[in-house]
């Protein structure tokens, strides 16, 4: 048997405040007895009311309440006779434990990583294929040597010089007090060589180019340019990813050795300048204090980088599913990844060379 | 001495395919010989793209064989791309690469397939521009075409290496009713001249009447109606009729809210 039904009177004008009134009189009463919304006083029927009134069935039905509308003018009626019933259905999807969002998560990151490691793969398979039909296509990496390479130089000079004054300008304050102010050439010469010089172009570079790359390849997947590219049958890693890896792997070093010669410029500036250094006593001093294995290794890191600015920025555009928001999101994506990603590379190599010399 | 067996040029048999678990193809076949021009239809959402993606390997089915001059397009990846070099596809956007002129765009696969030097792909990419009508616009880029003009380039794309099988993904949609014919005609040359296997997916019936020797209706993303141009016509299934004579179909779903909503005392 079911319970006698509830009778709750829908007011005159259904306006926000009304409405509100009205939502939170339904959620205060028992499920089980059906609850008939009474419409015979509603004088307005326009599509928000109606809009409004489907809002509190939908919700108190998705509450457990079984709601019904009595009294329906002829307008209401014919508004709802357009409506799918459909919409009713609310979306009832129940939340999710936290240990299975971090589930989630994880599941995520190795499929991530697994999708990165086959990018990897199909682009080393296509550098060892430099020349022929198949072959590196180099006119493209010549652009992207230009592009990620040389329109880099001014904007990773400037700001490698700033961080040499930086530095010695930091390191004069102590060292001064000790009347060792000369191993500030020492403090420039090995923190850039070693760590600033590749950390700071790795991190320029991702802003200009890890962007961009994602950007361009995730626009060309929205726009089906990849799929066109697939039905072709060509290879859109040896087209967009190759040139751009190569191209980075080639222009990373040497952004590297700009970075190196621009912050040791600064703090020679500094020294010279500022604080009545002899040039050729800093000069001296800078290249006593530099090993070879000081520049290799920031040389070495320099390309592990690119190749990881270059994968990021490519995964992060072929996983782009949607419109140009996703492109958007794609291209932050692969800055803050391949940002992060090379201060852990950085960080794991640092401690190799330490415990390796 | 038995003579080579004259296949199919695309036999597609019983396809079941989909995006994250929900179905959108479910036991599709489909025959489509040399010369022949077969009209893919059906509503919006009836899972027409998804076939083609699947034929042309965007998509592996779940189920079922997609074979194009007898070999399964959906095998080991060189195999997939030889097989595809024998297929032009038609985007429906005509998706060029924008990085390129539209010359560059129907060069691109003269040069990386046929071996052409630069110059002369050029050259044979502007005569298959000047087949669909656009001579003068090699040199533009694709931003630069109107609708119409970037879906003839698409299609100049597609033949570049003169396939035996040319698939068309709404060659006609949203363009005015001079262009939608020049395509149709279009179509109907390259037939005439080629001998191509050319299979249309559309939802214009005034394209279909004019180009299609047969037709294949899908509707929720099963085979509702194949067969002749005019068996399909002759369909009694009143999906079918209400496509062609472009009404709506009753799916009960109207007025069911005034109904299920009243408070019945």
């Amino acid at each position: 048997m079911t319970s006698a039904p509830i009778h709750v009177p829908v007011p005159k004008v259904l306006a926000a405040g009304s409405f509100r009134a009205l939502r939170r009189e339904l959620g205060r009463h028992p499920t089980g007895a059906p609850l008939v919304l009474d419409c015979h006083e509603l004088e307005s029927t326009d599509a928000l009311v109606i809009a409004r009134l489907l809002r509190i069935v939908a919700e108190g039905r998705a509450a457990g309440h079984d709601v019904h509308l009595a009294h329906l003018d002829d307008a209401a009626r014919r508004a709802l006779a357009n409506v799918d019933p459909v919409i009713l259905e609310q979306d009832t999807a129940p939340r999710r434990h936290p240990l299975e969002v971090v589930g989630a998560h994880a599941l995520e990151a190795t499929a991530t990583a697994g999708q990165i490691q086959r990018l990897a793969a199909a682009t080393v398979a296509g550098l060892t294929r430099p020349f022929g039909a198949e072959g590196i296509k180099w006119d493209r990496t010549l652009r992207q040597m230009a592009l990620i390479g040389v329109e880099a130089v001014p904007i990773v000079v400037f700001i490698s010089l700033l961080v040499g004054v930086v530095l010695a300008l930091n390191g004069a304050t102590q060292l001064r007090q000790f009347g060792a102010s000369i191993f500030i050439a020492n403090l420039v010469a090995i923190s850039t060589t070693r760590e600033m010089g590749p950390l700071l172009t790795a991190v320029i570079v991702s802003g200009r180019t890890g962007s961009a790359i994602a950007a361009e390849i995730g626009s060309m997947v929205i726009s089906e340019e990849v799929d066109a590219m697939h039905t072709m049958a060509l290879n859109p890693v040896r087209f967009l990813v190759v040139p751009k890896v190569l191209a980075l792997v080639l222009m990373m070093p040497l952004l590297t050795v700009m970075s190196n010669l621009a912050a040791i410029s600064g703090g020679y500036a500094v020294g010279v300048l500022g604080l009545d250094l002899g040039s050729d006593a800093y000069l001296s001093q800078t290249v006593q204090s530099l090993f070879m294995s000081d520049v290799t290794t920031g040389l070495v890191k320099s390309v592990v980088f690119g190749v990881i600015i270059g994968l990021v920025g490519a995964h992060r555009g072929f996983a782009v599913r949607g419109g140009p928001e996703a492109v958007g999101r794609a291209a932050t994506s692969a800055v803050v990844t391949s940002i992060i990603a090379c201060i852990v590379a950085n960080a794991c190599f640092t401690a190799l060379f330490y415990y390796t010399e | 001495m038995n003579a080579e067996p004259i296949l199919p040029r695309l036999v597609v048999e019983d396809l079941v395919a989909g995006y994250d678990d929900t179905p959108v193809l479910n036991g599709i076949g489909l025959s489509v010989d040399a010369g022949e021009i077969v009209a893919v239809l059906g509503a919006t959402g009836s899972g027409k793209s998804t076939l083609l993606r699947c034929i042309v390997a965007l998509l592996r089915p779940e189920q079922g064989r997609v074979l194009i001059g007898g070999r399964n397009v959906h095998g080991e990846r060189d195999e997939r791309d030889e097989i595809l070099r024998g297929v032009g596809l038609a985007f429906q956007d005509a998706a060029l690469l924008n990085s390129m002129t539209t010359a560059e765009n129907v060069a691109l696969p003269i040069i990386e397939h046929w071996g052409a030097d630069e110059e002369t792909a050029l050259m044979l990419a502007r005569m298959r521009l000047a087949r669909v009508g656009l001579g003068r616009a090699g040199d533009k880029m694709p931003s630069e075409l109107s609708g119409g003009m970037r879906k003839r380039a698409g299609i100049a794309r597609a033949i570049a290496l003169d396939p035996a099988l040319l698939l068309l993904d709404e060659p006609s949609a949203g363009l005015d009713p001079t262009t939608a014919r020049a395509i149709d005609e279009l179509i109907l040359d390259l037939r005439a001249q080629t001998d191509m296997a050319i299979v249309a997916v559309t939802h214009e019936v005034a394209s279909i009447d004019t180009i299609a020797d047969r037709a294949v209706m899908l509707a929720d993303g099963r085979m509702i109606a194949s067969g002749t141009l005019a068996e399909v016509h002759a369909s009694t299934d009143p999906r079918v009729q209400a496509f062609f004579e472009r009404r709506l179909v009753d799916d009960g779903a109207r007025g069911g809210l005034v109904g299920e909503l009243e408070w019945k005392t």
